[in-house]
């Protein structure tokens, strides 16, 4: 039996051991393969780095609540179909270029979701013109915290930081720091 | 696609992990010892190997740190961590005195006094920061006047300040079945209070001086235990952190710290089911009202150990309770709590007549028992994720089989669950990222349970806004008992 030891880790080996030899190959569900999909997708969306968005320890898997949310809109299966190709797509302009309004809007929803935790109905967003004011769901608390758009700001939602006491006085966190991959 | 996903999930996972111990993959230093004067070697940390056999669990050897097996994600850390907080439980609950082993104690079901209650292993808060900021000395037992000829072997004496019945940030006392008020301390080992003796941060004085940086071994700087050389003029709370044996360096403890909840057992209660401490229950005097000594026996009904590591700067949070607290929220809307016992909830008493986890009315008065108007508190658990509850269970079953905890009162508590950073290193996050998001104990936060932001009970996200007591104070190292200073 492998045990973790931080030198062990570090060689990468133990990780490997464990993940070859105590853990059994398991058959890829599809759920499991749309999420991965899903995320690519957000990636794609949001430039916000993927393991920024879904990091491996999750405890607050906010990921799955979009997943579960976009994958009850009628075109979801048809977003990742376009994306997986072929040719498997690179880029989320691939989405904005369909015909099929829907499926832009439902893009664009992921982005919304990502970014404001919130999710507007897609057909509101495609109507010409939109409702005013635009209605939107909050997913859960946790979506109004995890909200991309205040790390973009460098900043924190009105009511909620996990920075600590005197930060105020401090610079904001290098954007970099925050979003990934800048 | 699925050997490259495992791959892929295995390296995930060594990042993962890698910053979860807050190393980098491109440095192949040493573990670095943690070992100063105030936090000594220690060769024999619990191995807390979760593979070990059942046999050798139930030990008085204390876990320096997690040790980590079977790793492929957040479950199986989850556990790794739920492991250690029992036999943390198991280790700080063992016989202070003689040589029984846990269980086996001379007093109902096996109880005895337990290491955490001897003055040679752990100080209340109350004798940490005394009065005008005088400073504490390890290992003497405070006896207010009141209550010395009340005192006898074994008693401990509970400061009823207003943390010892008011739940933070003064949501509210808790009373029980029979109108008491549950009643609470605090408790830190030695590594913890020796950091705050050698940096006078037992007072307000010695907070401003020590954010000040003004030890410098000049003469008005305070004093320091003998023979310890000054603390480098950092001016940022560190507590001491424990750390297993590895690489050739011996382990250490590091800062724990405690802090239990305690019911007054009443006439017809069955103590072989709590753990009890004979307490003498002291009001200090207050607005020309003298001081008094209550004589209260007290058995044991939540358990917090905070315990800071190597790989968790932001500590780690265990939290224990007794099995017939409070009723899941979920046996209550199935309506399978008729005819059961709880220590705060009345099966026989409805939602109009008594409201769910609500606070106490007003006034609150600890001295005025039982509480009026026939009041008792009416607690429901408010359930963690599934795969936390069940993992949690899952120990608890293990270990309540166990000899010394089988048949014994401690087979009457159970882990709720452990809170442990998953992104140590984070540089955004100074909570770490805790998993589970939230905990909370039926009996210390009992009206903020529940999964809302920065509402609910996150220990970590609570304890990372903990700060000195002096002006300006500066963040306190994920502790409030530094506020305590006088």
């Amino acid at each position: 039996m492998t045990v973790i030891t931080r030198r062990t880790v570090l060689a990468g080996a133990a990780a490997t051991a464990v993940g070859a030899a105590n853990v059994p190959a398991p058959a890829r569900a599809d759920d499991q393969a749309d999420m991965d999909a899903f995320l690519d997708i957000s990636f794609a969306l949001t430039g916000i780095a993927k393991d920024k968005l879904a990091p491996f320890l999750d405890p607050v898997d906010i990921r799955q609540v979009y997943f579960d949310q976009a994958r009850h809109n009628p075109k979801f299966n048809d977003l990742l179909k376009i994306w997986r190709g072929p040719p498997q797509a690179t880029n989320a302009s691939v989405f904005f270029d369909q015909p099929d309004a829907e499926i832009r809007y439902l893009a664009r929803n992921i982005i919304i979701a990502w970014y404001l935790g919130a999710w507007c109905d897609p057909a509101d967003l495609a109507a010409n013109p939109p409702p005013d004011p635009l209605p939107y769901t909050i997913l859960s608390p946790a979506a109004y915290t995890q909200g991309w758009a205040w790390r973009v700001a460098q900043a924190h939602p009105m009511g909620y930081s996990e920075l600590r006491f005197g930060y105020w006085s401090n610079q904001p966190f290098a954007l970099s720091l925050l979003i990934g991959g800048v | 696609m699925g050997e490259k996903s495992l791959l892929r999930a295995g390296t995930m996972g060594a990042l993962g992990f890698v910053a979860l111990l807050g190393g980098s993959l491109s440095s192949q230093a040493q573990t670095p010892s943690e070992v100063s004067p105030i936090n000594p070697p220690i060769v024999n940390c619990n191995s807390n190997n979760l593979n070990n056999p059942d046999s050798g669990l139930v030990t008085s050897v204390v876990p320096c740190a997690p040790n980590f097996v079977n790793v492929t994600g957040l479950d199986s850390l989850q556990h790794n961590f739920d492991f250690y907080s029992w036999l943390t439980f198991v280790a700080l609950n063992w016989p202070a005195e003689g040589s029984a082993p846990i269980g086996k104690g001379p007093r109902p079901g096996g109880d005895a006094r337990t290491k955490w209650e001897d003055v040679t292993d752990f100080r209340q808060l109350s004798d940490v920061m005394l009065p005008n900021g005088q400073r504490p000395t390890w290992g003497a037992r405070v006896v207010p006047a009141e209550c010395r000829s009340k005192d006898g072997p074994g008693k401990m004496v509970i400061h009823l300040i207003e943390e010892a019945f008011d739940q933070p940030f003064r949501s509210g006392p808790l009373i029980d079945q029979n109108g008491n008020y549950a009643l609470f301390d605090i408790l830190m080992n030695k590594p913890m209070f020796d950091y705050i003796v050698d940096n006078t941060l037992y007072s307000r004085a010695g907070q401003r001086l020590f954010t000040q940086g003004r030890f410098d071994g000049s003469p008005d700087a305070p004093s320091q235990s003998p023979g310890v050389p000054p603390t480098p003029p950092l001016g940022i709370v560190n507590f001491p952190k424990g750390s297993q044996p590895a690489d050739g360096n011996p382990g250490t403890m590091g800062a724990l710290m405690l802090k239990v909840s305690w019911k007054v057992l009443s006439n017809g209660e069955d103590p072989a089911r709590f753990h009890t401490v004979d307490g003498l229950v002291y009001t200090a005097p207050k607005n020309g009202k003298p001081g008094s000594c209550v004589e209260k026996k007290l058995g044991l009904v939540g358990f917090h150990a905070a315990h800071k590591t190597n790989d968790a700067p932001q500590w780690i949070w265990t939290t224990f309770e007794h099995v017939a607290n409070a009723p899941e929220q979920q046996d209550v809307e199935n309506n399978k709590v008729a005819g059961r016992k709880f220590n705060f909830y009345d099966p026989a008493c409805g939602d109009g007549k008594c409201p769910v986890n609500q606070t106490p009315p007003q006034p609150w008065d600890p001295q005025v028992e039982p509480f009026p108007n026939g009041y008792k508190s009416q607690v429901v658990r408010i359930p963690l994720p599934p795969e936390v509850s069940a993992g949690a269970r899952a120990l608890n079953d293990r270990f309540h089989g166990l000899d010394g905890v089988k048949g014994t009162v401690w087979q009457n508590y159970m882990l709720v669950s452990t809170q442990w950073p998953t992104d140590a290193a984070n540089k955004v996050d100074p909570t770490g990222v805790p998993a589970p998001t939230y905990l909370a104990n039926t009996t210390l936060e009992t009206y903020s349970q529940g999964d809302t932001p920065l509402s609910s009970s996150s220990c970590m996200a609570c304890h990372n806004n903990a700060t000195t007591h002096h002006v300006p104070a500066v963040a306190s190292d994920f502790t409030f008992t530094l506020e305590k200073a006088q």
